[in-house]
This record gives structure tokens, C-alpha cells and sequence, in this order.
């Protein structure tokens, strides 16, 4: 392709997305103890609550990404 | 006034493209010189009193400046148009300060600041030299480095503390690299890991599950977006711990 810009920008990804996902692989090219320090670094979760008439229900931790 | 070198004045005359430019640079000295050799031979051949002398000088003076106003408009030349203000030293040592930094540390060391999402690796560190993997290319940066913004690309920066002492490796997957004029140089990364933590065989099966996925994914998908990131880090990883991934 002749368009002046990245393969990554050609298919959708933003920065963000390339530069997380070469991180990812640096990741999981690591030796043990470093690897699972790496892992854990990126671990995330969400917590959910529904608002009723201007007050905030309780928090219940989401599952799946 | 753009250009910016220590030695301004032999740029232009240099890039003067007629030949007849490159002397009418000299031009205003030449009609000072040649107006008072002849203010000398006249006066020296006929008496005359200090007063007139001081009228002459007058004249002078304004025949030089409606000389050079002339060349100003008939030359058509920008940077000829600038030479007074170009020539003048004051205006030469701003041009020149506004590029080059003078706040390099003792013995000439750089500042590096290198900050992780989860840790600040280096902070206001003195160190000599750094090396950065850039994307479209690897440099150095010293102290007194033009300032710089560089995106960077999975590779190898090296730290160089001391002169002449041995490289601190840390690879990294991209990020950027931002040089100030004060010789501090801004390195942020996602991740930063020491060559002792990669692991040869991973990198190998990577690049090997990298290679098949880029062959069965869609063109033009984000899957096969990914799995071209995935065979450029691991090919990075390889050379950086001295593999030859093809």
C-alpha cells in the first residue's frame, strides 16, 4: 500500500492498542520470576453498580474482560 | 532570521548562487573604504577645515546607506536583505542559543528522566550518553542535543553512566523519547525489561505461532495486524539477545 501511514493504522488499531499488544508479547517472552510479576501488573477488573433515583446501589465486581 | 549556524556569515556567502552576489556582501565595506581613501586624497591635496571634513563624513555615511538601500531593492535577495541584522554578532549569538543548549551538567553529562507506567527507572539522572531505538532509526543522545521528539520502536536503549564504561540494556516494545534544550532527555516506554529476563525459547515459539497466524488471518484485519506486532517484537527480542529470527 502506498497510503503514508502503519499497517496498524490501516487495519483500525489505535497507539494505544499497538503499543500495549507489542508490550503483551514482550511479556510473555519473559523469563519466570519477571513473567509472572509482568502478569500480574496487568491484571484488571471492574466493579458495577446501578444509580435509582439519585442513589448509588451496591458495587458487585464484573466478570470476564 | 532562520539560519542558525556558528559560522553565518560564510553559509551565505557560500550559498549565494550568483556569482555577482557573493561580493556584493561586501559591497557596504567596500564603498565605506573606497568613499574615505578618497575623503583622505582629497583632503591631504587641499587644505581644509575640520568642519568641512565632518560635513563630508556626513555625506558619506548617507551616500553608504542610500547605496545599500538600492541593493536592497534591486537584488531581490532575502537573505541579502537580512545581512545587516544577520551580520550583527548580538542577533548571531541569539539565533545560535535558541538551538543550542547551555545548561549541559558537569563534565558535560545530559539529564534522563525514563518513567514506566508502574515505575520511574531513572529520575534526574546524570548520565553520558544514551541510545535510543527510534523508528527510523537508532541515535545518540548527548548533552547539547538538538531537541527532539522520536517515537520509538521494539529495540535495545542503552544507558551509558560514564565515559568509556559499559552499556545498561533495557529492551523495550515502543514508546517515546522527547529532548529538551536543557540537555534533559524524557523516555517513556509501557515496559522496560533487563536481556537477563528474555527468554530464548519463548521468543523462538513466538515468532514460529506468530508466523502462522499472520498466514491464516484475514488481510487487512486486526488479527493479522497483531500477529505482524507479534513477529516484529519477537524478531526485536531475538537480535537483542543475539537470535537471527527469519
Amino acid at each position: 500500500m502506498s497510503t503514508p501511514t502503519t499497517f496498524w493504522r490501516l487495519a483500525g488499531m489505535s497507539y494505544l492498542q499497538y503499543v500495549n499488544k507489542a508490550s503483551a508479547v514482550v511479556v510473555n517472552a519473559l523469563k519466570e520470576p519477571a513473567k509472572s510479576q509482568a502478569l500480574a501488573r496487568m491484571e484488571y477488573s471492574f466493579n458495577k453498580s446501578v444509580w435509582e433515583a439519585g442513589t448509588q446501589g451496591k458495587k458487585v465486581p464484573m466478570k470476564g474482560a | 532570521v532562520e539560519l542558525v549556524t556558528h559560522n553565518m556569515y560564510e553559509r551565505r556567502r557560500l550559498a549565494c548562487r550568483m556569482p555577482m552576489q557573493k561580493w556584493m556582501i561586501n559591497v557596504r565595506v567596500c564603498i565605506y573604504i573606497s568613499m574615505l581613501v578618497y575623503m583622505y586624497v582629497h583632503c591631504s591635496l587641499s587644505p581644509v577645515s575640520p568642519v568641512s571634513l565632518v560635513h563630508r563624513l556626513i555625506v558619506i555615511h548617507t551616500a553608504v546607506a542610500v547605496a545599500q538601500a538600492a541593493l536592497h531593492l534591486t537584488t531581490q535577495n532575502r537573505m541579502m536583505m537580512l545581512s545587516r541584522s544577520v551580520l550583527s554578532a548580538s542577533s548571531r549569538r541569539l539565533a545560535v542559543k535558541a538551538f543550542m543548549s547551555t545548561e549541559a551538567g558537569a563534565a558535560g553529562t545530559m539529564t534522563l528522566n525514563f518513567n514506566l507506567p508502574h515505575e520511574s527507572v531513572y529520575s534526574g539522572a546524570q548520565v553520558k550518553q544514551v541510545i535510543v531505538p527510534g523508528a527510523e532509526g537508532e541515535f545518540g543522545v548527548t548533552a547539547d542535543h538538538v531537541p527532539l521528539v522520536a517515537q520509538l520502536k521494539a529495540g535495545v536503549l542503552q544507558i551509558i553512566h560514564e565515559e568509556g564504561s559499559e552499556p545498561e540494556k533495557y529492551f523495550v516494545p515502543g514508546g517515546f523519547s522527547l529532548t529538551h534544550e536543557n540537555s534533559t532527555t524524557d523516555i517513556s516506554c509501557p515496559n522496560a525489561v533487563k536481556l537477563d529476563d528474555i527468554d530464548s525459547a519463548a521468543v523462538t515459539s513466538g515468532f514460529e505461532a506468530a508466523k502462522a497466524a499472520y498466514a491464516s488471518a484475514e488481510a487487512g484485519s486486526v488479527a493479522q495486524a497483531e500477529a505482524q506486532i507479534d513477529i516484529d517484537v519477537n524478531r526485536a527480542l531475538g537480535n537483542a539477545i543475539g537470535l537471527s529470527l527469519v
